[in-house]
């Protein structure tokens, strides 16, 4: 790995000259800038032009103190790293640096692995801090928008039909009229369909929130869930001309949970891996033992989710948008929900794409242990009800 | 008789455009469809309609406003500056509001801004006024 993979400006600030000089020169052939100042003001006077990534900063210098100059440092941009060089007889104060927002101190001396560590360390603390706030900030302003993706997905199918049923109306007898109508009455049919489906969703997803699964609480075999979701699917899957593929264990992988959620879960995933997968493409669902948790995975070959996407990727309504993908229907429920399933089974749920390569969905859920059951595991009796 | 008014609708909906091309067919207007903002910009260069109607909310949220941008401001669009543009949403939005996004894609006020569901006869009257038959 490359020690500064970008060119991060950095700033010491330090009356000993021979301590600037080595800083600067150790700083400097780890592929740093590095500009250095001997006394506050004019270091402050720099940083406010330079915006630099990261700050050293000596305590104990004649005229603005070091304790002064990180207040001000934090006024200018929060965001700047400061590190405080100090000599041992003043860690106190130093401490109390930290407490007043450095990031962290150096004591003096100092080797040159020492100051490139806490360096890397630091400018890495400043890069997850950065794209923390990044994504804090799209975050926001998905919630902001929240309210009117939600009215324009309620609104979509109903304004359809009204305008179907208006312009039906207006028509009247007129010629060609008749024809119409009946093909209109059957996409008015399917739009309501389409909101009904959304209503029900968005319901699912309160319900297993509030009650649903402690309810139906049971050991399930999740391998035999996964077999009868791919078959249910077969139709979809064989329409695109996608290989559907389970590598599953021989004997049962035990979840507890209840069957109808953990069959939503599963069929949103294969479902979803379906309608993003590239024609001829591949899904692959496989379930594994790791220590005392199932890793159930779904593996598609589509053309993947950009990083920018796969924090929100769980949220209600949230969809990707792609140039190139194709079309795909969906009201952008369905990972919200499985989701929320898998948190309520007490597992965790992530992805891991790379744009053009495919995405692999991967669910860990606590595995059951015959030992603690009472009795057997829920047998799936009847198939053809689905 | 001159050859019929031709109507370009950007829309994103297939039921939408469905059903109004049969309402302005039926009023003797001509109609193209395209059910994005890129399709739609490409269609109005092939086809230079006498008016557009624009959905604001598209694949993405303010995909309308980025088209009558590209219409009204882009050089490349300089022949289609004047085409009337029917600014449509599913949401209701304060005139502000309105404003406001018009203003931070860089247009004045859009000509006429309409919600939908779309009123049948208020919309045959701002047809005929803004593009008679």
């Amino acid at each position: 790995m490359n020690e500064a993979p970008t060119v991060e400006p950095i700033v010491v600030i330090d009356d000993d000259y021979a301590m600037r000089f080595s800083c600067r020169k150790i700083l400097l052939k780890a592929g740093y800038i590095v500009e250095d100042f001997e006394d506050g003001a004019s270091g402050l006077e720099a940083i406010a032009a330079l915006k630099p990534s990261l700050v050293l900063v000596d305590l104990k210098m004649p005229g603005m103190s070091g304790m002064e100059v990180i207040a001000r440092l934090h006024e200018i941009d929060s965001r700047i790293i400061c590190i405080v060089i100090t000599g041992y007889a003043t860690i106190d104060t130093a401490v109390e640096a930290m407490k007043s927002g450095a990031y962290d101190f150096l004591p003096k001396p100092f080797s040159p692995d020492e100051l490139r560590i806490i360096v890397k360390r630091g400018l890495e603390r400043r890069r997850l801090a950065m794209l923390a706030h990044r994504h804090e900030l799209e975050r926001e302003l998905f919630r902001r928008r929240f309210v009117t993706f939600v009215s324009h997905q309620l609104q979509s199918p109903l304004v359809a039909v009204h305008q179907y049923l208006d312009v039906l109306k207006h028509l009247g007898d007129a010629p060609g009229a008749a024809a119409k109508r009946e093909e209109w009455l059957e996409r008015c049919l399917r739009r309501t369909e389409e909101l009904q489906t959304l209503i029900r969703d968005w319901l699912t997803l309160s319900r297993i929130e509030r009650d649903f699964l402690s309810l139906h609480r049971v050991p399930l075999d999740v391998c035999e869930i996964v077999r009868h979701v791919i078959q249910g699917v077969e139709l979809l899957a064989s329409g695109d001309e996608i290989r559907m593929e389970a590598r599953l264990p021989e004997d049962p992988c035990i979840v507890t949970g209840d069957r109808e959620c953990v069959t939503v879960l599963l069929e949103n995933l294969v479902t979803n891996a379906i309608k993003y997968n590239r024609p001829g493409g591949s899904v692959t669902v496989s379930v594994e033992r790791l220590n005392s948790e199932l890793a159930i995975a779904v593996e598609d070959t589509g053309c993947g989710i950009p990083e920018e996407s796969q924090p929100f990727l769980f949220e209600e309504f949230f969809r990707v948008k792609q140039d190139g993908a194709r079309k795909t229907s969906g009201n952008g429920l369905g990972l919200a929900i499985s989701k929320r399933i898998v948190s309520e089974m007490g597992g965790t749920i992530g992805v891991r794409s790379q744009p053009g390569a495919g995405a692999t969905f991967t669910v860990l859920l606590p595995e059951y242990h015959q030992r603690e059951a009472t009795g057997t595991y829920e047998q799936d009796e009847d198939h053809s009800d689905r | 008789m001159t050859a019929h008014q031709r109507v370009l609708i950007i829309d994103d909906d297939l039921d939408f455009r469905v059903s109004m091309r049969s309402l302005l067919e039926s009023s003797g207007y001509e109609v193209i469809e395209a059910d994005s903002g890129a399709e739609g910009l490409k269609k109005v260069v092939e086809n230079k309609p006498d008016l557009i109607f624009l959905d604001i909310m598209m694949e993405n949220d303010t995909e309308g406003y980025s088209v009558s941008y590209s219409l009204r401001n882009r050089e490349e669009y300089s022949d289609y500056r004047d085409i009337p543009i029917f600014m449509i949403s599913s949401i209701e939005e304060s005139p502000d509001e309105r404003f406001a996004m018009a203003d931070e894609a860089g247009l004045i006020q859009p000509d006429y801004y309409l919600t939908k569901p779309l009123d049948i006869p208020r919309l045959l009257e701002l047809l005929k006024s803004a593009v008679p038959p």
